[in-house]
């Protein structure tokens, strides 16, 4: 147990590097965007009548560094702003802090893909084992087919698709917006039922995308495990069948816990075509708005959120393997 | 046969009847007869050391004994009929798993991996317990240990151990006791040792004759060492690109070896033909998918002593005296 502490305790202090460095080069970047926007920004407040100083402070609110600094002081100003969780202000939603846009946008992204990479990986990873034992029979044919077919189908195309049949063809579910806006957003029956329902079809889009490459990953690692000499060798010794599964899915699994904790780092990054898809105001299309207008303190906001997203998720999927694997526990 | 009855009366030794068993291998270059038309019997109560060159088809009669053979291998005709349990080929799925493990053990040629790497080698062997429905889950524990100290080891520390936290040899050593730890009466041991250096090898063999001979049990040991065979078994089968090649008393055989194929494995073993410089490796190489194909001899290629009519036809495998059969065209069968 002490050396998974030691472990884990060196991971985060890697993580905590990684997050500067990646901090770092999103300020950098920014600075020598062409047409630097900072400079730009405060070029733009001059114009509009404000003094020198009222525009330094402004850009220096916005960016969370003064513009006239030279370069090592504004570096130091903004890593600590960023230590303080200070991502400075957003130049498109005028004054609001970044902070606060991402903290809106994150739970409507967070639902939608947890739910659907938990229900898609669950599914996805029996439905591999099922299409592994069984690969030489019709069924199992079917199950890995059903799994090529819908890896293969873009995400968007999936979404137009269910989209087009639920709400046209069918119309039993709603379309757009996270919910009602007749309704009054609280906890109650009918916000929720409706937060719900508008929730299928995205949550479906995601699921349905994500299946195929559950289940194709899965059915290579059990193949590979099931031609492990301990296989046969506990079919020799007569353990039972139900023990045999048992083994051969806790050791298929293993190499897809980094793959499920990436994805959950990813999902910050947001669903774009979902979320546009369906009007979904998550982190997809607040980066994608941020990038439309061209509004940089929001944008590295966003990026930093998915480095810090990556990076944790890195970590504990190295926890998880070091709890789960004896051979990695040293 | 008859007279010896009564000696053996008491026992419950069990003896295996295979009769003209066939194993394939489906590969890209087409299908190899692994065991081909195989006949014996295994007699309760003896060891019998199983031998012949690499790919002579010794692991496959062995897992065909189990009906365990791996893809691509299919056993394509035969019988395999256990005392007391019946044709393990045609035996239901459920009373073959049962039979398994409990009336017949084994130990993997490739033991160092025969444990799940994820779980601890003492919840292993409560796995294979509860398989076969043990009542005495700590007696089984308990056995285990035993078995481990007698070979050697500290029985503490290995149960608690992961496959990856024992060596190669200790490994092989932990197959040997998974084999042995629910009391089957049948054990098949295929090249026990091959991991193990000079001094745990005797030392395995040592156990495993010394528990043979307390529990009376049926032991199957393939190697290809005839000085292990020479040191152990009751009776040696040699084995020869899939078939059988001569069978009889271990004594008698390496004293008067007739297959030209046996005499040439004892000549290549200097402890047993007498000092180094008389050691000679048999020439040429084990046969191939052309070779099967042939009609004649097997072992024709290579064979000192062969005659015309040895490769037209493949020689019959047939009795050779009592307790003793060879396929060869040469062999007078003597007395
Ligand atoms: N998985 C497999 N696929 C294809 N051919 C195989 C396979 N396993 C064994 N064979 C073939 O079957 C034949 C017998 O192999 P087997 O493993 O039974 O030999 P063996 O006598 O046990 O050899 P060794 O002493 O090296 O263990 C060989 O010709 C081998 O090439
Ligand atoms: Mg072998």
């Amino acid at each position: 147990m002490k050396n998974i502490l030691v472990r884990l305790a060196k991971r985060i202090f890697a993580g905590i590097i990684m997050v500067l460095v990646m901090a770092s080069f999103t300020f950098f970047l920014v600075r020598m965007m062409p047409g630097n926007p900072v400079s730009a920004k405060y070029n733009e407040l001059i114009m509009r009548g404000m003094t020198p100083v009222q525009a330094m402070d402004e850009v220096r609110v916005m960016y969370g560094f003064i513009p006239h600094q030279p370069l090592w002081q504004q570096y130091l100003h903004y890593l600590v702003q960023i230590l303080h969780l200070n991502l400075g202000t957003s130049i498109s939603y005028e004054g609001v802090p970044v902070l606060h846009i991402i903290l809106d946008a994150a739970p409507w992204t967070i639902i939608l893909v947890t739910t659907g990479l938990i229900a898609s990986f669950i599914v996805g990873v029996l439905a591999g084992v099922i299409a592994a034992v069984k690969r030489s029979s019709p069924t199992g044919n079917a199950i890995t087919l059903s799994g090529s077919i819908m890896h293969g189908i873009p995400q968007f195309v999936m979404g137009l698709f269910l989209a087009y049949v639920f709400t046209t063809l069918w119309a039993i579910l709603p379309f757009g917006a996270p919910y009602n806006a007749a309704l009054t957003p609280g906890f109650n029956g009918p916000f929720i039922s409706s937060l719900v329902r508008h929730a299928i079809l995205p949550v479906a889009t995601y699921a349905l995308s994500s299946y195929g490459g559950w289940l194709l990953t899965m059915k290579s690692s059990v193949i590979t495990v099931l031609g492990d000499d301990f296989i046969l060798a506990s079919e020799v010794r007569g353990i039972k069948a139900k023990t045999r599964v048992r083994y051969i899915a806790h050791n298929a699994i293993l190499p897809l816990f980094t793959i499920f904790a990436l994805s959950i780092g990813f999902m910050f990054g947001g669903s774009l075509f979902i979320e546009d898809i369906f009007d979904y105001p998550g982190l997809g299309n607040l980066l994608l708005h941020a990038i439309d207008a061209r509004d940089y303190p929001l944008m590295s906001g966003a990026f930093l959120l998915i480095t810090v997203a990556v990076i944790v998720a890195n970590i504990f999927a190295d926890f998880l393997y070091s709890v789960v694997d004896p051979r990695i526990r040293r | 046969m008859s007279a010896e009855w009564p000696l053996k009366a008491n026992t419950k030794a069990v003896g295996i009847t295979i009769r003209d068993l066939e194993v394939v291998y489906s590969t890209g270059q087409g299908q190899v007869p692994a065991v081909n038309g195989v006949d014996l019997d295994i007699a309760g109560g003896q060891i019998t050391g199983i031998i012949g060159e690499s790919g002579s088809g010794k692991s496959t009669l062995a897992m065909a004994i189990m009906n365990a053979v791996p893809h691509p291998g299919r056993i394509v005709k035969g019988s395999v009929v256990v005392d007391g349990v019946g044709n393990m080929l045609t035996l239901d799925k459920e009373s073959q798993r049962r039979a398994r493990g409990r009336n017949l053990g084994f130990v993997f040629q490739a033991a160092q991996n025969s444990l799940n790497p994820l779980t601890r080698v003492g919840h292993q062997v409560l796995d294979l317990g509860r398989s076969h429905n043990v009542k005495d889950l700590r007696g089984l524990l308990r056995r285990a240990k035993e078995l481990l100290h007698r070979m050697g080891m500290d029985a503490d520390r290995v149960l608690t151990a992961y496959q990856h936290e024992l060596s190669g040899g200790m490994r092989q050593r932990v197959g040997i006791m998974f084999a042995l730890v629910l009391d089957a009466q049948v054990v098949i041991l295929d090249e026990p040792t091959t991991a193990l250096d000079m001094l745990s090898q005797a030392s395995v063999l040592e156990i495993v004759r010394s528990i043979h001979e307390e529990r009376d049990i049926t032991t199957i040991l393939i190697t290809h060492d005839m000085g292990v065979v020479a040191d152990l078994a009751d009776r040696v089968v040699v084995m020869y690109g899939g078939e059988l090649a001569e069978e009889g008393e271990t004594a008698e055989v390496l004293a008067h070896p007739a297959h030209p194929y046996t005499k040439g494995l004892i000549q290549a073993i200097p402890r047993i033909s007498g000092d180094l410089s008389q050691a000679v490796a048999l020439s040429g190489s084990p046969p191939d998918l052309k070779t099967f194909m042939q009609s004649g001899c097997l072992f024709y290629d290579r064979c000192p002593e062969r005659v015309a009519e040895c490769q037209v036809k493949r020689p019959p495998y047939e009795s050779a005296g009592p307790e003793r059969k060879v396929a060869c065209f040469r062999v007078m069968p003597h007395d």
